[in-house]
């Protein structure tokens, strides 16, 4: 079994990598490209920790070849942020209390930023059926759900939008 | 987890994908959305030397109107099919089946129609990690002769949890199987073949060509009992068929009830459905009769291996069967 040489598009950025057949990508993100953003816990595809995007749409990174990722356009959880600037999703987590332990952050920012692409005002339950597909073992979902509906798109009545925009001003 | 090893290869039409499954026959697997594959072959109970990768053969994706049938390309993708108001409209069984595959936003841009009703049969004591299966003799389906979920049983008893075969069935679909040089239609009630090792008859260098499904002015639906509502596969599942007679509208002229989840395949309920041939769309008793009739053909074939109690998964037959006979007769007279 040889290594075999292949070009992937992460982020906007083409990377060239050696990798087996039987790699999937997310072994290739976060082992031979270090982006460590995407997290391996079920590894079968239940638990929606290992989502990224490909072609915009998101996608099981531990179910998919690396070899099947070739020509298309994947985005990881830290292409989310430019520079030092986070995402609205992103600042929407924080201020919201969105995340407790973190592991299964990336995957609901990722699941929630392809709803938001299509959806820039979802309704609880439309962001409810979006993140299905992720699991919370700290069982947070309120909180995230709250995050998502209100990134970009700030609720008077919600006191943590309030409170940080006016720390912003 | 890791894969085993494999060499992977990517033929760039469907020719060339049938002379590499011509060639290698049992030594390759052929790789969709690998939602299913994948996942059995990081569990170990699948080790095929070869992967033949569908992700090039963009002409086996398609959903079209033939005349009087809907024709689906095996590699279509369930976000496809939802999408499709072809589908939803004289398919809407198939419509809500998928709707309920794996997750909504997630596996749907890469699980396929055709891996979908081509997934293997699971049971509770089969699929688990390699570790759990090393501390035990291996069942049927591993290769032994025992069976975990029925004591004594000379054959495997794994259970079909596919959504998409069972409203298949209900809609009276047939598929087109393809290999070298030659192409045959087969309709999905024989092409289950209720062996719980290998669930379809289908050989080992034959490819998924199409979904046909008729077009016959029905309404179907579909209804499913699962512990989650997402990422999860049925206990119980009823896919239905009904169609109105050319000269009464509220008369049953046909009646298709298919139970799925329960047993080695789904299964059509002849009995079932022949009984409400002749009734009335707004005859809920005719209806509660035929979920009864359902519950009691279907609950001699039922094993305990999928979670849940047996009694429970028999006794929600009957409510998943009534559900969706109810849910066809109100689209039907609307």
């Amino acid at each position: 079994m040889e290594k075999i040489l292949i070009t992937l598009n992460i982020n906007d950025k083409p990377c060239e990598v050696m990798v087996y057949p039987n790699d999937t990508l997310l072994e290739v993100l976060r082992d031979e490209l270090d982006l460590t953003g995407s997290k391996e816990s079920c590894g079968e595809g239940v638990c929606g920790s290992c989502t990224i995007h490909m072609d915009d749409k998101p996608v099981r990174s531990c179910l998919t070849l690396a070899m099947e990722a070739t020509g298309t356009k994947i985005k990881t959880v830290e292409g989310l942020a430019k520079g030092d600037e986070l995402s609205s999703l992103q600042q929407s987590f924080v201020d919201h209390g969105a995340v407790q332990c973190g592991f299964c952050t990336p995957g609901m920012l990722m699941s929630a930023d392809a709803l938001l692409k299509i959806n820039s005002k979802p309704d609880e339950k439309t962001v409810r059926k979006a993140i299905a597909g992720n699991i919370c073992r700290c069982t947070g979902y309120t909180k995230i759900v709250k995050a998502v509906a209100h990134a970009g798109n700030s609720q008077d009545h919600c006191p943590d939008c309030i409170t940080f925009s006016k720390a912003k001003e | 987890m890791r894969l085993p090893r494999f060499e992977y290869i990517e033929p760039i039409n469907f020719e060339g994908a049938l002379d590499l499954l011509y060639i290698h026959k049992d030594n390759a697997k052929v790789l969709a959305g690998g939602t299913d594959l994948l996942v059995r072959m990081k569990k170990g109970l699948l080790k095929p030397k070869i992967i033949i990768s569908l992700k090039a053969l963009k002409e086996l994706s398609y959903i079209k109107k033939d005349d009087s049938y809907i024709k689906i390309g095996a590699r279509t993708s369930i976000a496809d099919i939802i999408a499709s108001d072809l589908i939803k409209k004289e398919a809407c069984a198939l419509f809500e089946a998928c709707e309920k595959i794996g997750a909504v936003t997630i596996q749907h841009y890469r699980g396929t129609i055709g891996g979908n009703i081509l997934q293997d049969n699971r049971c509770i004591h089969y699929n688990q990690s390699a570790f759990h299966r090393s501390g035990r003799q291996p069942c049927h389906k591993d290769g032994g002769k025992i069976c975990y979920a029925r004591d004594a049983s000379d054959r495997c008893n794994s259970t079909c949890q596919s959504d998409g075969a069972t409203a298949l069935m209900a809609l009276g679909a047939n598929i087109t199987l393809v290999r070298k040089g030659t192409e045959r239609i087969i309709d999905l009630d024989n092409f289950y073949t209720t062996d719980g090792i290998m669930p379809f008859a289908m050989e080992s260098n034959e490819l998924l060509k199409e979904i046909v499904i008729p077009i016959q002015g029905g309404k179907s639906s579909y209804k499913r009992l699962a512990y989650r509502s997402a990422i999860d596969y049925p206990i119980v599942s009823a896919g239905v068929f009904l169609k109105s007679s050319d000269t009464s509208k509220n008369e049953i002229e046909d009646a298709r009830i298919v139970v799925g989840a329960i047993a080695r395949a789904p299964i059509f309920l002849a009995k079932a459905s022949s009984f409400l041939k002749g009734k009335k769309f707004n005859d809920i008793s005719a209806f509660k009769k035929a979920a009864d009739i359902s519950m009691d053909n279907a609950s001699t074939f039922a094993v305990h291996n999928v979670g849940s109690t047996l009694e429970y998964r028999c006794a929600m037959v009957s409510e998943m069967v009534f559900q969706a006979l109810k849910e066809a007769a109100i689209v039907t007279q609307e």
